[in-house]
């Protein structure tokens, strides 16, 4: 069988949820539609195109999108209806391949290497699934088409709506060039500005840079990162979820840490990145813990277990913070910080009910419903934007010299009030 | 320092003052206890800055001192003391240890390392209750606080005093619960106190005997019993409204042998706790109740027992091992289980006939069974 130059397929799904509405009501179709919370501080989770036109997009408040777009059709979200529709789309991808990565309800990633002896060449591939989710599931998606999983995820920007794009793997570096660095994977408005700052318009431009300089502009694991993607060079295998045993996060700082303020927003950060996955692969886990790992290289773990799994960044929080403040670490140097969840479980599983109050006005430290929707806006920005977009405040207040102990803060800054070009 | 002790005495304090702050020191000097011979007493401290533990025992003293010494070791060491009287000699840094033929020589830490211990004012308000019935009031509730340090104002045990009546109470958001008691005295506030704190002050009260003085400070709360003083730092924060989590209904009442439903559901539960989140299902029908666990790995059990049952019949499945502590605080030979529905919490009360029933509430959220 001859190798494929351009094995792997991007597919996303266009204007997700607002689609799914769009098809689930006729009457719906060919409006501005958004998805999301009509309340005064609800945010659009999506757009449909028509509503786009009007500047309208995902993460935007709903107040502002109402008076960009007074007829605005305005539906609430539907996140059971949207799992189940994306179950649909997912088992469309593997019926062509076993090598799909879901990224998130709307999008995956395909190694169709082993597939065109049977269905065709990569194009011929991407256009089959593009019918059949058509014509199985009424929903436009479009495809990208590359030697990368990079290039395929930019390349289905580039087709959408409702297309399909393809680059030979041979031309892949040419045509990258001339495009804006802020079209590379992993760069952020702050990467893009501070690029742009030393006069790094252009990925042909990062490319031909130095690896060295580029280091020092961005640090080193983004350095090298970017100088690769923008050569076109992306290592990253197309690989399939296994059933995970546990999903942890752990930082190791680039010079010990001391001050339990910077501890307690490691935490933070890491929690809600195990959180955003646990929720992405509709996970929930029972036991938290937390690791530490100290100067000397001496290690200890601390865990909880609940009596119910949860998914909830704000648990996660509660927990590892109270576990952090367990170790009473009295300013102990710290190396490495971490924290997990395992233990993990579908939802199918029998669940221990928490206490509630006859009266739902009655505060309780736990069974506080608004985490999940924060929870859910965070995740739907995250998703949107391809970082952390909503985040907890005290994870914004950047300290200049707080960036060499965390080079990936770029990404977790709040999205900007535009919106990204194909979105 | 120079003195001599009785050993048992001698033991106790040195093992008490240890055990009660259980090591999770990170302080090398949070992990010794500070000695301190003065007027005919040695006082043996003990803290992690949360709790701190004193005790007094009389001695006989040649010359007072001080001396800060690891806990860990010297409990290990009068744990294995013949019986002899022991005697302490020698400098804080290097202190002789001799009791009956056996001679050692411990190395002492920096005496000003050692933090000063919270000591109640003199003035604070107090009250006095037996120590039994305290530490019945606690066994009865502790069991319900959670032991997730990740939620602090659960860890903790609230104890409120007001208008003549002791209220304990304490959640894990699965379970809640709360005992009164008659307690006439001055003092009247509200304390939020680690659970692990006042299980051990209620140990070493059961331990002790006679009666229990609280004292009840801003941020901080004493217990005195004879010779010994545990002061525990309380938890910050304000305990849930608990009262609003108590139902003000139930459709179904059950009363039955609390012996007999605590073994048929340790039985029952062993399928049940081979597996995490395992339920055992209760069915309450036509004078009966049945009991029943499946795990899917290791198969089914299931046992019936007579019961009184007011009211409609119904399944509701729990956390077995929440269930058992449920049942083990009530104490009573027979309870009272007030249910509405297989997803309402269900209420566990001692049964009696006479009036001298202590006054307990133990709320027990269910499992939903898919």
């Amino acid at each position: 069988m001859p190798r494929v130059a351009e094995p792997i397929l991007h597919v996303d799904m266009d204007a997700f949820y607002a689609s799914v509405e769009q098809r689930d009501d006729p009457q719906l179709r060919g409006r501005p539609v958004v998805v999301g919370g009509a309340g005064g501080r609800g945010v659009v989770a999506a757009a449909s195109y028509e509503a786009r036109r009007f500047g309208i997009h995902s993460a935007m408040p709903m107040v502002r999108a109402r008076r960009l777009c007074p007829q605005l059709v305005i539906v609430p979200n539907r996140f059971d209806r949207y799992r189940e529709v994306s179950g649909a789309v997912m088992e469309i991808l593997t019926s062509v391949t076993p090598l799909v990565e879901p990224l998130s309800l709307d999008e995956a990633f395909l190694d169709v290497g082993g597939s065109v002896g049977l269905f065709g060449t990569p194009t011929q591939i991407g256009e089959r699934l593009r019918r059949e989710v058509r014509a199985q599931l009424d929903l436009p998606c479009s495809v990208g088409i590359g030697p990368t999983k990079s290039v395929a995820k930019l390349l289905s920007g580039r087709a959408k709506p409702d297309g399909l794009l393809r680059w030979p793997a041979d031309e892949v570096v040419e045509r990258l060039a001339p495009l804006p660095v802020s079209e590379l994977w992993g760069a952020g408005p702050k990467t893009v500005e501070r690029l742009q700052g030393y006069g790094l318009r252009t990925i042909g431009q990062v490319a031909r840079t130095d690896l060295r300089t580029l280091q020092r502009v961005v640090g080193d694991a983004l350095g090298t990162q970017l100088h690769q993607l923008a050569r076109g060079i992306d290592p990253r295998s197309v690989t399939p979820h296994e059933p995970a045993r546990s999903v942890s996060a752990e930082e190791t700082f680039d010079e010990d840490v001391d001050d339990p303020v910077v501890l307690r927003r490691e935490v933070l950060r890491l929690a809600e990145k195990v959180g955003r996955r646990l929720r992405r692969a509709e996970l929930s886990g029972r036991t938290v813990t937390l690791k530490v790992r100290f100067a000397s290289f001496e290690t200890v773990t601390r865990s909880s277990t609940l009596a119910a799994p949860t998914d909830r960044t704000h648990d996660l929080v509660v927990v590892a913070g109270g576990l952090l403040d367990g170790l009473r670490l009295e300013r102990a140097r710290v190396r490495l910080i971490g924290v997990g969840v395992s233990n993990l479980g579908d939802d199918t599983a029998a669940a221990q009910l928490t206490l509630d109050a006859a009266d739902p006005g009655t505060e309780l430290p736990w069974n506080d419903p608004r985490w999940d929707r924060v929870d859910r806006v965070a995740d739907q920005v995250a998703e949107r934007f391809g970082g952390l977009g909503v985040s907890y405040a005290s994870l914004l207040d950047d300290h200049p010299n707080d960036e060499d102990t965390a080079p990936t803060r770029e990404d977790r800054t709040p999205p900007p009030s535009t919106s990204p070009e194909d979105r | 320092m120079k003195l001599r002790a009785d050993r048992a005495q001698f033991a106790d304090a040195v093992s008490w003052a240890t055990r009660t702050v259980a090591g999770r020191v990170t302080l090398p000097a949070l992990s010794g206890v500070l000695l301190e011979a003065q007027d005919g007493k040695l006082t043996c401290r003990a803290t992690d800055l949360e709790v701190a533990a004193e005790i007094t025992i009389p001695v006989s003293i040649d010359r007072p001192g001080r001396a800060l010494l690891p806990g860990r070791l010297l409990a290990q060491l009068v744990a294995r003391f013949p019986q002899a009287p022991v005697e302490l000699d020698g400098e804080p840094d290097r202190l002789q240890i001799t009791c009956g033929r056996a001679t050692f020589h411990v190395r002492g830490m920096q005496v000003e390392d050692f933090p000063t211990l919270p000591v109640p004012a003199e003035d604070a308000s107090s009250g006095v209750l037996p120590a039994d019935a305290f530490a019945r009031l606690v066994s009865q509730v502790a069991r319900a606080a959670s032991t997730d340090e990740g939620r602090p104002v659960l860890t903790g045990v609230q104890l409120h005093a007001e208008g003549g009546l002791l209220t304990a109470a304490a959640t894990d958001s699965y379970r809640l619960a709360v005992r009164t008691l008659d307690w006439d005295q001055a003092l009247e506030g509200n304390a939020l106190v680690p659970s692990r704190s006042l299980q051990e002050a209620a140990k070493a009260a059961g331990e002790v005997g006679g009666s229990l003085t609280i004292v009840l400070e801003e941020g901080q709360v004493s217990f005195l019993f004879g010779d010994r003083r545990l002061t525990t730092k309380l938890i910050e924060g304000t305990f849930p409204n608990y009262r609003a989590l108590l139902p003000d209904a139930h459709e179904t009442t059950v009363v039955i042998e609390r012996t007999p439903l605590v073994e048929a559901l340790q039985r029952v539960a062993i399928v049940a706790l081979g597996q995490a989140n395992t339920p055992v299902s209760l069915t309450f029908s036509d004078g009966s109740v049945e009991l029943q666990a499946t795990n899917q790995e290791m198969g089914d059990a299931a046992e019936a027992l007579p019961a009184d049952i007011d009211g409609e019949g119904l399944t509701i499945a729990f956390n077995p091992a929440f269930l058992l502590a449920g049942l083990e605080a009530t104490g009573t030979e027979r309870i009272r289980i007030e249910l509405r529905d297989g997803l309402k919490p269900a209420v566990l009360h001692p049964e009696t006939d006479d009036e001298q029933t202590d006054d307990l509430t133990y709320l027990l959220m269910p499992m939903r069974v898919s």
